[in-house]
């Protein structure tokens, strides 16, 4: 539940709509394009950070799902989500790094990566807290939390972020994840389970 | 509980995916089921602990670089595409296809591409001179700005705020003749001009490279 | 544990991607090397020199011998002394390398400092459009678009080493025609 959560494709105030944005890059309008860019970039690095864990890599994976956006964006119909869309082509473009990887390393993974992914983590704590203590307690929650979620596949990580960070509807979530209802449900239960397995005390404490 | 419905009941409860009645259904089940209530307060508190924790959005190094470097594709690509247009295959049938009603807009739509593409390169690239369009440095502590020495007729790139090399690593150089290229296989041998293996660059499990020292 | 094995796989595909067909064949790596079948060039957009250069306070003469560097080159330690505030410039590597059109190209005077080089096609006016990739061992240090033209050098300042610094140089010696 993340009833505060807005809606990814809600324009704000005197911000053009996506829909209106998308058939001016239909028509060849890069500029619109530019403006989606802007407005999805975070969110979509976001994605490819949380499922690639490298900064560099997670950097040129989203170039590249806005380029494939771009490619494919004369192909997308009007009435579905634009954020979806887009989401569904990151999903691909990691998929396919991550496919490419596996087969490189024949399933071996670098401890490097949970490293350096602990050490983005702290940096993004929350600059703002009210107290130094505070501050502190967030930051190692965060480490904790991020630690935890590194530790899930792929396919859990990307579940609960959708679900969790994001607050995409489980339909949404099977059409970005290109999977059924039953096995996004599958999914977030069982991501769920583990990170519960490992965060337990941490988030019983915080609480 | 156990069973695979009971989990997809659960998530579907905490995710608020269940209509009115179903929801009623599953509140009354939860009254009479200790264990379960438990379950579902222990996922809530998590769930709103990751959300406490996780950014719906993380900040891109480096954005404008971002934004311009897909424009800077984009606008390759439609070079590519008027490349193409001009391709040698159409010439056969090139006085056919300049008589249909949509020449005259797709002709104003190269000049336009060209002609900027052309501005583009007046503008940034001045003739004779190596010149740096752009730079993004992964490092957010690691400012990099270029610039043209007259006297010492280069271009030269200054990359501020990087971490020194530790004064006990040893920095071997190599004096490479060339390296072959073997699209079969992911290393590349770098030989000396005797033809020796100086170095092999392979890639890692995440596609970084590796360099590795030859030894017999 | 995970490194050790990756190293240790590495080092199995470096080995038979460089001969250790020779090795299992009870021949010497370096004869399977000379003998590897000879492949079909992929095109090129140019050549390109990379020197590594370590820039000091102290030290006797330039450290560069004129030979050592390629022709419109010769007085780089000159060059070098006019942006970098350093009496003395030695050439720890080099490398000469083909600019390839459709494939990644690697410029690797060292292990430690070396260029990723695409091509992005030929420039107006001359030269090659390139994105580079200044790595340090396992890191980018930065990444940029450039155009390289022919008698005009890109100096790339490195890191800090010792007294001194490392700089990269790299210099665009032949355009494909």
């Amino acid at each position: 539940m993340n009833p505060d959560m807005p809606s990814p494709t809600a324009p704000a105030d005197g911000e053009v709509p996506d829909l209106d944005l998308v058939k001016r890059c239909q028509a060849g309008d890069t500029r619109a394009f530019d403006v989606l860019v802007a407005k999805y970039r975070s969110r979509v690095y976001n994605m490819t950070y949380h499922l690639i864990q490298n900064e560099t890599e997670a950097w040129d994976l989203a170039q590249e799902a806005f380029i494939k956006a771009w490619r494919g964006i004369g192909g997308f119909k009007l009435d579905s989500g634009f954020y979806t869309w887009l989401y569904r082509i990151t999903h691909n473009v990691c998929y396919d790094w991550l496919r490419k990887k596996k087969f490189e390393s024949d399933g071996e993974f670098d401890d490097s990566r949970t490293e350096h992914r602990v050490a983005a983590g702290a940096e993004a704590v929350p600059q703002m807290a009210p107290r130094p203590d505070q501050a502190m307690r967030n930051a190692e929650l965060k480490i904790r939390i991020d630690a935890a979620i590194a530790q899930l596949s792929p396919d859990h990580r990307q579940a609960i972020l959708l679900k969790e960070v994001e607050g995409l509807r489980y339909h949404e979530i099977a059409e970005v994840m290109q999977c059924s209802l039953g096995t996004v449900m599958s999914r977030l239960f069982y991501a769920r389970k583990k990170l519960q397995e490992i965060l337990k005390d941490t988030y019983e404490n915080a609480a | 509980m156990k069973t695979p419905p009971d989990e997809n009941q659960l998530v579907r409860y905490l995710d608020d995916e269940m209509d009115l009645a179903e929801k009623n259904t599953f509140e009354a089940s939860l009254a009479a089921d200790a264990e379960l209530r438990a379950e579902i307060e222990s996922m809530s508190r998590l769930g709103a602990v990751l959300r406490s924790a996780m950014p719906d959005g993380r900040d891109v190094p480096h954005p404008d670089f971002f934004n311009s470097q897909i424009q800077v594709r984009l606008a390759e690509e439609k070079q590519a595409h008027v490349r193409e247009f001009h391709a040698p295959a159409q010439v056969g049938g090139w006085l056919g296809w300049m008589r249909t009603p949509w020449f005259a807009a797709a002709a104003t739509a190269v000049i336009a591409v060209v002609a900027f593409g052309f501005w583009q390169d007046r503008h940034s690239a001045p003739t004779g001179l190596s010149v740096v369009l752009s730079t993004y440095a992964p490092n957010p502590s690691v400012h990099a700005h270029s610039f043209h020495s007259g006297e010492a007729q280069a271009t030269v790139l200054m990359l501020d705020g990087l971490a020194s090399v530790p004064p006990d690593r040893q920095i071997v150089g190599q004096q490479v003749h060339h390296s072959d290229m073997d699209r079969q296989v992911a290393t590349t041998p770098l030989f000396s001009d005797e033809g020796r293996v100086l170095l092999v660059r392979a890639v890692d499990g995440r596609n970084q490279p590796r360099l590795l020292e030859h030894t017999r | 544990m995970p490194h050790s094995l990756t190293a240790a796989r590495l080092f199995f595909i470096t080995l038979m991607a460089c001969g250790g067909g020779g090795v299992l064949n009870g021949q010497p790596a370096a004869t399977s090397f000379e003998a590897s079948p000879i492949i079909r060039k992929p095109a090129t957009d140019g050549k390109v020199w990379g020197g590594l250069i370590f820039a000091s306070p102290k030290g006797k003469g330039t450290g560069v011998a004129k030979g050592d560097l390629p022709a419109g080159l010769r007085d780089l330690p000159v060059r070098l002394g006019k942006v970098f505030q350093f009496a003395h410039f030695e050439l720890l590597g080099q490398h000469t390398q083909d600019v390839f059109r459709e494939y990644e190209s690697w410029v690797v005077p060292s292990k430690d400092l070396f260029l990723k080089v695409d091509s992005k096609g030929k420039a107006g006016g001359g030269g090659i459009n390139l994105h580079l990739q200044f790595w340090q061992e396992q890191q980018v240090l930065v990444k940029t678009d450039a155009v390289l033209r022919e008698g005009s050098p890109l100096f790339i300042s490195g890191p800090k080493w010792r007294d001194g610094q490392l700089i990269f140089v790299l210099m665009l010696t032949m355009p494909e025609d």
